[in-house]
């Protein structure tokens, strides 16, 4: 969450405080749903986080924030001070989460700059009552009961900024065109034109009219003017004399940036990726304390911004850096990948023996490595929040359903590109629901009858492999039943033509159909898996980010719904192979061995299908040659060398004519207006110019399924 | 907001305006708008890629670009020829798509205004793969020329493909 | 209610003048040091203030130096927590480490800049101010 805010300011640090307490607060919550009561740790621990909450929306002056969390915290009070026995626990597990929710919802308000305005009666009599039952049970269990929790009224309080209607912020930049004369004395008439409006103007560079060197920083840097007026931004770019401007850059900033001047210029906020540097202690931070004095002025002159006396050093730990420069670097990584590559494997050093050059460039390689994994880890994020999320659906969406599920999460700490985060958190969201609708038997009788544990147990699990991230949803429930998949797809007319058997379809086929628009009906529609919402734009939303939805299943065992996702800068390590005259690459995590074989080795069945057996086990045998029909290929078997490759449990070999060598490659996605091949997810370019397309295992097993 | 960029990029089109680039493939002429070319380019080796239409050749390593090339005899059903040394690539951008055209031999940058392109024949001829993209004639010289509408060269595909994915399923 | 105000800049300043004029006379001084001789003057004279607002960025003194000065003045003289001239910071600058020294130096209230009119209203009645 500390990626999202600007940590420093004071809204925002309660935000984030506030946030963070609450997550704490759910996972006991979530931790302890299922135990008898809560244990003492847990109470204290809730009580204190109660208290803090009230605390600090007592000086935000969040009235409702603090009466409900007031209320709780007399509660858990008492509950501390008296440990009565036969506390109602579901009923208080679901006190607290309705004020977390109600928290977190009033905090929504807030971040979005809305009035928190939500009505607090409801849940304070709720919890009122509830607490006159535990005073009441405390009486009859004879326990005293203790003093009166003493509150302390807040004595300071902390007004957040309102944006303001009349006076707005502005920051502009005018950029020349490289042979303008004189840009300092256009700028000057542009500071001139805008007095008109302003009611104040800052820019820099300041001394404009009497330094004629001024005009060469313009013309590198641009000229940047800060701006306060209650004028709009159409009024103020009529103003500027864009004649000899190259661009104009103008964007609404907030009061605190403007005050703070050219030194700390921020980009705005939806752009930004917070990059934790690490290496500052928390401690250290608030070393950096405000001492008096530090703020003193000098006489304010025109044009100038408000100049400490004191020069103030700023250091953090964390910096704030605008997405379109990360995406830039990290297409410039790429491109070094590939022009590192072609000069190592340049042709004019065919045959030359280099043995100093060998250790530069291993060097090189070593560096450019590293440089392309930090520049990677910059833009990644653990999944841990979003699988956070998805507990809380299981716990929500499985008591409505009266449901007992177990909900097991692995590789919650996975990185994966922020750009992924927020396309995925709503397709596992659908696949998390349906598995607890649909996926877990409403009936736990029926799951013990077939031998399963009357717990349903649903695994959620995360996993970088190879280039991409694996995340899987895997259920131990119904399972898809294929006979009324197929069925019902032929009935909704999904299936063309009404002539179609169920073995004219593979499993994966009928289990496809489900993704199909317009597969799920009203019956199946419930309030938790989505009112039409559909499979269908589940994939879609997985496509868009270059990624694929896969499904297994087992009548009554259960199914696995796996997302499987590109990296977004994919730079694999690859070997790189020759067929004919193409050249190929695979990943080099999917080649188990390599092996020369006979024409003998190989099993041709009656309908063309080969086979190889490889120490005792039969394998499905391709030649790669035949199956992409190149040319110049070599026939005999003997002649060339045969890849096993594996992909999720699955393997085939495949024959090819040599193999060149290993490499790190760039994996560029074959153009559009190629459609989709199978067998082939993308291509590369090699050190000698030459492109290679890149194999993609799956699709090649796939379809020696299919036959 | 308007800035000089802008205007220079305006000024450009109005002078491209009727100019179009023609190339000879076969025994006719062709012509593409000139604001659609982004360079032309001697052949180079073609990386082919299996499974795709017969038209579509493979893919070239354009200065670190990969971009897919089309043989326009192909495209036109005709039959191929041998490339040669006169054969080269132009390079078309139509709407953010990039794409290579393989023709047999470049001619010149021909100015055609508007009233000298009369539309094709619509009657049914030997030829009637090229009338698809094709959206007038016009005589330069002592040629005809056959003006080819690049969108649709881009958009037909499209369209073709999507029939097929519906066979598919289907 | 009687007001000291110290702002430095002009829109700022007709603002808030205009704003605390209405429940009261309202003093304006453009620096810090101005600032703490008009408190202290008022002081002297038998007609204190109730309410001080001041601006952090300010030319001689700045907001936290006037502050721990008047709170310092109040000690010296004996003056009781609940006697003392209630401060409110009005300032642009939110990062929390301004609103907690703000805080530790013994300020009432501090309010963020552009005003937020209804929750300094707010303010001032949890004060007991109007």
């Amino acid at each position: 969450m500390a990626e999202e805010f600007n940590v420093d300011g004071m809204l925002d640090m309660f935000l984030y405080e506030s946030g963070q307490l609450l997550e704490k607060l759910e996972g006991i919550i979530l931790e302890k749903q299922d135990a008898d009561c809560f244990d003492d740790t847990d109470i204290n621990e809730i009580f204190r986080i109660m208290h803090t909450i009230k605390g600090s929306s007592g000086i935000m002056m969040y009235e409702n924030i603090t009466r409900v969390t007031h209320k709780l915290e007399d509660v858990f009070y008492y509950l501390r001070e008296s440990h009565p026995e036969n506390v109602p626990h579901l009923e208080l597990v679901e006190k607290v989460l309705a004020v977390s929710d109600f928290v977190n919802g009033e905090m929504d308000k807030i971040k979005d700059g809305e009035k928190p305005d939500g009505d607090e009666k409801e849940i304070l009599e709720d919890l009122d009552n509830f607490l006159k039952r535990i005073k009441g049970e405390i009486k009859e269990q004879g326990i005293r009961l203790p003093r009166e929790n003493k509150h302390e009224e807040p004595t300071q309080f902390y007004i957040a900024p309102v944006a303001s209607e009349d006076s707005k912020f502005y920051r502009i930049v005018i950029h020349y065109r490289n042979d303008t004369q004189m840009s300092n004395i256009r700028a000057y008439s542009a500071t001139y034109a805008l007095k008109e409006i302003a009611e104040d103007l800052l820019y820099t560079p300041e001394d404009i009219i009497s330094n004629e060197e001024s005009a060469n920083v313009i013309l590198s840097e641009g000229f940047y003017m800060l701006l306060q007026t209650k004028s709009e931004k159409d009024e103020i770019l009529s103003l500027i004399d864009s004649a000899e401007a190259n661009q104009i850059d103008i964007e609404r900033i907030t009061a605190e940036q403007f005050i703070k001047g050219f030194g700390g210029v921020t980009q705005p906020e939806e752009q930004k990726i917070v990059i934790d540097l690490g290496e500052e202690p928390p401690a250290e931070k608030k070393e950096k304390a405000v001492t008096p004095g530090e703020y003193v002025i000098k006489a304010k002159e025109t044009g100038k911004g408000k100049t400490l006396a004191k020069n103030q050093p700023k250091q953090q730990s964390i910096i704030s850096i605008n997405v379109e420069k990360m995406d830039m670097l990290m297409d410039l990584i790429g491109e070094i990948v590939i022009a590192e590559a072609v000069v190592l494997q340049n042709p004019d050093l065919n045959g030359m023996d280099l043995p100093n050059f060998q250790k530069a460039s291993a060097q090189l390689a070593k560096i450019t490595t590293e440089l392309q994994e930090v520049i990677m880890s910059m833009r990644m994020m653990p999944l841990t929040n979003v699988f956070q999320k998805m507990r809380r659906i299981v716990f929500d969406v499985s008591k409505k359903l009266g449901k007992e599920i177990e909900l097991e999460v692995i590789g919650e700490t996975t990185e994966v590109d922020k750009n992924i985060i927020e396309h995925i958190s709503d397709p596992l969201m659908h696949l998390v629901r349906n598995s607890v609708d649909h996926g877990i038997e409403t009936d736990a009788e029926e799951r013990v009858a077939l031998g399963k544990s009357a717990k349903g147990k649903i695994t959620l699990e995360a996993r970088n492999e190879g280039g991409k991230v694996y995340i899987i949803v895997r259920d131990d429930g119904k399972g898809l039943d294929k006979q009324k998949l197929f069925e019902k797809a032929r009935d909704k007319g999904l299936l063309g033509s009404k002539d179609k058997e169920i073995t004219d379809y593979t499993d994966n086929e009928i289990y496809r159909f489900i993704t199909l628009p317009g597969f799920s009906t009203k019956e199946q529609v419930t309030e938790y898996s989505g009112r039409g919402v559909g499979m269908d734009v589940v994939v879609k939303n997985i496509q868009s980010i270059g990624g694929r939805l896969e499904i297994s299943s087992e009548l009554n065992k259960g199914s696995e719904m796996r997302l499987v996702i590109p990296l977004t800068l994919a730079i694999i390590n690859g070997i790189v192979i020759q067929a004919g005259n193409s050249s190929f690459v695979i990943e080099t995590s999917s080649v188990k061995e390599f092996v020369r074989l006979t024409e003998n080795s190989i099993v041709t069945e009656p309908d063309g299908e080969e086979y190889i057996i490889l120490r005792g086990e039969a394998y499905p045998f391709l030649r790669l040659s035949r199956r992409f029909e190149l040319d110049n290929a070599l026939e005999k078997v003997d002649d060339g060398i045969v890849m096993v490759l594996e992909h999720e449990n699955t393997q085939v070999c495949v024959l090819i004519d040599k193999l060149v060598r290993e490499q790190e490659i760039v994996v560029k996605p074959i153009p559009s207006y190629v459609k989709k091949v199978k067998g082939i997810s993308g291509c590369t370019q090699l050190g000698d110019g030459s492109i290679a397309l890149i194999l993609d295992i799956g699709g090649l097993i796939h379809d020696e399924e299919r036959g | 907001m308007r800035n000089m960029a802008e205007r220079e990029e305006m000024l450009d089109e109005d002078t491209q305006k009727g100019q179009f680039m023609t190339f000879q493939v076969g025994k006719e002429y062709f012509g593409i708008s000139i604001s659609y070319v982004n360079e032309i380019i001697m052949m180079q080796p073609i990386t082919m890629v299996p499974e795709v239409k017969d038209y579509i050749k493979g893919l070239i390593n354009l200065r670190g670009k990969i971009i897919p090339v089309i043989d326009v005899r192909v495209r036109f059903k005709m039959d191929p020829v041998e490339y040669t040394d006169r054969t080269c690539i132009i390079v078309i951008n139509v709407k953010t798509t990039v794409i290579g055209l393989i023709v047999e031999k470049i001619a010149e940058v021909d100015t055609i205004q508007d009233s000298d392109i009369v539309p094709p024949p619509s009657l049914g001829r030997k030829d009637s793969e090229q009338n698809k993209y094709v959206y007038g004639l016009a005589r330069t010289g002592d040629t005809m020329k056959l003006l080819i509408d690049p969108e649709k060269l881009i958009k037909d595909e499209d369209l073709e493909v999507m029939e097929e994915m519906q066979d598919e399923e289907e | 209610m009687k007001t000291l105000l110290a702002e430095d800049d002009f829109a700022s300043r007709k603002f808030m003048d205009k704003y605390l004029s209405q429940y009261g006379e309202c003093d304006v001084t453009v620096d810090g040091e101005e600032a703490v001789d008009a408190y202290m003057m008022a002081l002297e004279d038998g007609e204190p203030y109730d309410l001080v607002c001041l601006d952090v960025m300010m030319p001689v003194l700045d907001g936290y130096q006037v502050l721990k000065a008047i709170r310092d003045i109040e000690a010296e003289r004996g003056i009781t927590k609940d006697q003392r001239v209630k401060i409110i910071m009005t300032t642009a600058l939110n990062e929390e480490r301004n609103v907690k020294k703000a805080f530790e130096l013994g300020c009432e209230a501090y309010s963020g800049k552009p005003i937020d009119v209804d929750r300094f209203e707010q303010v001032l009645r949890k004060l007991g101010l109007i």
